[in-house]
């Protein structure tokens, strides 16, 4: 079924569109990585648009190529700048800064960009062997699991996304809400579309995305003292001898794959988790000569295969179950779904050629990671010494023509206004915006399912608990929660004693 | 000033509003269309009515909390100076203010100015360099979406759109 998949997939990606794009997305991601501010997770809202207006692999491969791009570029301003351009690279800081400073940034970004492209592929495989077994388990669930699942994705992420689970959780349930505005799939009725044409199917997912991430980032941009500044960088020139120096600590790289791809596949816990872990790991393992922290290699081989393996992770369970590990990867669902595909076990028997050619994007975007990263390096340098005044204006109108051009309608741009100023207010109040995302994607997997089960079922909310796979879910779900409640006050309990420590 | 506490406190406000919001369509709009009652099938209602009550339950722990917090009193109290609020605020009104005209002047006409108009927010003050760049950024956008993506930009009153 694999090879097939593959074999099928291969025939769509073998296409000058899907390959050109791929490479593209990787230089962008790249780009969007290595300037502070941006990301990933905005490479990809605001490439979102442009994507999909294009055949459903090239796109794919785009967005792709763009996530596991942007999951490395953050490295290049990290060792250059000393600014991470990403979370997912703050721990890169610890040892690729201290390179440069000794002369090294051409290797500390080489050892970068080939740990990280090495980890993806490693990431890759998993994903590979991984997501059509996964896939293969779940395509026994029934409504009940699926609902339930929907709520374990929620809860992970609300838990680990922004300090308090109240918050996270209000988010969440703020972008469950938000996904039922529109025609009811079950009734046909009209719910909170007051009247209006254009709230018949809801928000669009990429107006309101955009909105909250992109809108609201600029604002927060603009509040910045270094507008006008133009970063003093030396370019750098790494070169492929940078590959042999990464694969001289393949125990390090191997072993941080590994933490990459399970944080991965664990919804919520992302890249910054697992590079922050890989590297504590590789500390506690290196030998006292290798000065950690004072610029040694295997310091950026850990966090940067550990940050790039997750992206394989994360696109697990996406993939194979439809639950999105991070607010990128939700994003990616909410590709594949506005592209006319719907992920988990149904993707993988009805059109494996799409699964097929999704793997083969993946693994050929980390392979033009280690190429065109290390050659067009010098490239990224130069546009890391644009003032961000350029910048700005350059994301807006991407974010007004992008959403734009979703529907040729005037309607989305005022919902991607609106959305910009809730992003503005929830990031002020220290709301995590992730949740929201993750709580649009899953609503309608939450609410069709659990109304599909509540059919199904004799006996009420019962039929969750009669069902093993179901029962599991509930107590993990439990478990999770009980979890973060203690732990939060466990955390409150620490603050507290240290506080009256301080006190003279 | 704005302090994080009356941040807080706006959240609060909206959300309350978007749980009335919910209340007040199921009891109207929803019960007139007849999917505010029956079951799983029929009931439209009770899933959003459900999540507003989750919503509604966690505003009250995390008011509770809030008010009971002293970990957090640093944090709450710290402010957001006025002035660093200027100029987020002079985007937003001047973004809100393109979108709006987007449809009657069309892209063209409006985006230059609006693309200038952001540089002079963020400090740049080098005039004709900033239109240059304006002018360029405006059609080399104009260039990739209507001529690669085929996306049709808003022509306004004048139907203004480039031929490529």
């Amino acid at each position: 079924m694999l090879i097939e998949s593959l074999a099928m997939g291969f025939e769509l990606f073998l296409t000058p569109t899907t390959i050109g794009l791929t490479l593209i997305g990787v230089l962008i991601g790249l780009l969007v990585g290595a300037l502070p501010g941006l990301g990933p997770l905005m490479g990809i809202i605001l490439l979102l648009p442009v994507a999909i207006s294009m055949p459903p692999v090239a796109a794919m491969g785009f967005l792709i190529a763009i996530f596991v791009g942007g999951s490395c570029g953050g490295s290049i301003s990290a060792i250059l700048l000393r600014i991470p351009g990403t979370p997912l690279a703050a721990a890169t800081l610890f040892d690729g800064y201290p390179m440069a400073q000794n002369g090294r940034a051409s290797d500390a970004i080489g050892i970068a960009i080939s740990a990280s492209a090495i980890g993806g592929l490693i990431g890759g495989m998993v994903l590979i062997v991984g997501s059509p077994l996964l896939a293969r388990f779940a395509s026994g669930f029934a409504p009940p699991e699926y609902a339930l699942l929907a709520i374990t994705g929620l809860f992970a992420i609300a838990v680990i996304s922004g300090g308090s689970l109240v918050k996270g959780l209000i988010s969440g349930c703020f972008g469950l809400l938000l996904a039922t505005i529109g025609t009811d799939e079950f009734s046909t009725g009209y719910r909170f579309t007051f009247g209006t044409h254009d709230m018949l199917n809801g928000f669009h997912i990429v107006a309101v995305v955009v909105g909250l991430f992109a809108i609201s980032e600029m604002a927060y941009q603009i509040m910045g003292r270094d507008l006008l500044k133009t970063p003093n960088i030396k370019i750098a020139r790494p070169g492929f001898g940078s590959i042999l120096l990464t694969l001289r600590h393949w125990k390090n790289l191997v072993r941080s794959s590994g933490i990459g791809v399970f944080f991965g596949a664990l919804p919520g816990a992302g890249g910054v988790i697992s590079s922050f872990t890989s590297y504590a790991i590789a500390k506690a393992w290196a030998k006292p000569d290798e000065k950690y922290g004072e610029g040694a290699e295997g310091g950026v081989v850990a966090t940067e295969a550990a940050n790039n393996a997750t992206v394989g992770g994360t696109l697990v369970p996406s993939l194979a179950l439809g639950i999105p590990g991070d607010a990128s990867s939700a994003m990616l669902l909410g590709a594949l779904l506005i592209l006319g595909f719907v992920p988990g076990p149904i993707l993988f028997e009805q059109q494996p050629e799409m699964v097929g050619g999704i793997f083969l994007v993946y693994m050929s975007a980390n392979v033009f990671l280690l190429i065109a990263g290390i050659l067009v390096t010098p490239l990224f340098v130069y546009v890391l010494r644009i003032p961000k005044f350029y910048l700005i204006p350059v994301v807006l109108l991407l974010c007004s023509i992008g959403t734009f051009a979703l529907q040729a309608s005037v309607f989305d741009l005022m919902v991607m206004l609106g959305f910009g100023l809730v992003g503005i207010l929830f990031r002020a109040a220290n709301y995590p915006l992730s949740p929201i995302v993750i709580g649009i994607i899953l609503g309608p997997i939450l609410e069709n399912n659990l109304r599909r089960a509540l059919l199904i079922s004799r006996e009420g909310y019962w039929i969750f608990l009669d069902r093993p796979v179901s029962a599991v879910l509930v107590c993990m779900n439990v478990s999770l929660i009980i979890g973060a409640i203690w732990f939060a006050l466990r955390k409150k309990k620490k603050n507290r004693l240290m506080a009256a420590n301080d006190r003279p | 000033m704005l302090s994080v506490k009356t941040l807080q406190w706006m959240v609060y406000g909206f959300l309350a509003i978007i749980v009335a919001i919910v209340f007040q369509q199921v009891y109207t709009s929803m019960t007139e269309q007849g999917i505010a009652s029956g079951g799983p099938y029929n009931n439209g209602a009770a899933y959003p009515r459900a999540i507003a009550i989750t919503i509604g339950v966690l505003l009250v722990c995390q008011i509770f909390t809030d008010r009971f917090s002293t970990e957090s009193e640093q944090e709450i109290n710290s402010t957001i100076e006025a002035s660093d609020l200027r100029r987020p605020v002079f985007l937003l009104v001047l973004f809100a203010t393109y979108l709006g005209l987007l449809k009657t002047l069309g892209y063209h006409l409006t985006t230059t100015p609006v693309v200038l108009g952001i540089m002079l927010i963020c400090g740049a003050r080098n005039i004709p360099k900033l239109f240059l760049g304006a002018l360029i950024m405006s059609f080399s956008f104009a260039y990739i979406f209507e001529n690669i993506l085929n996306v049709v930009l808003p022509g306004g009153i004048y139907s203004l759109n480039i031929p490529w």
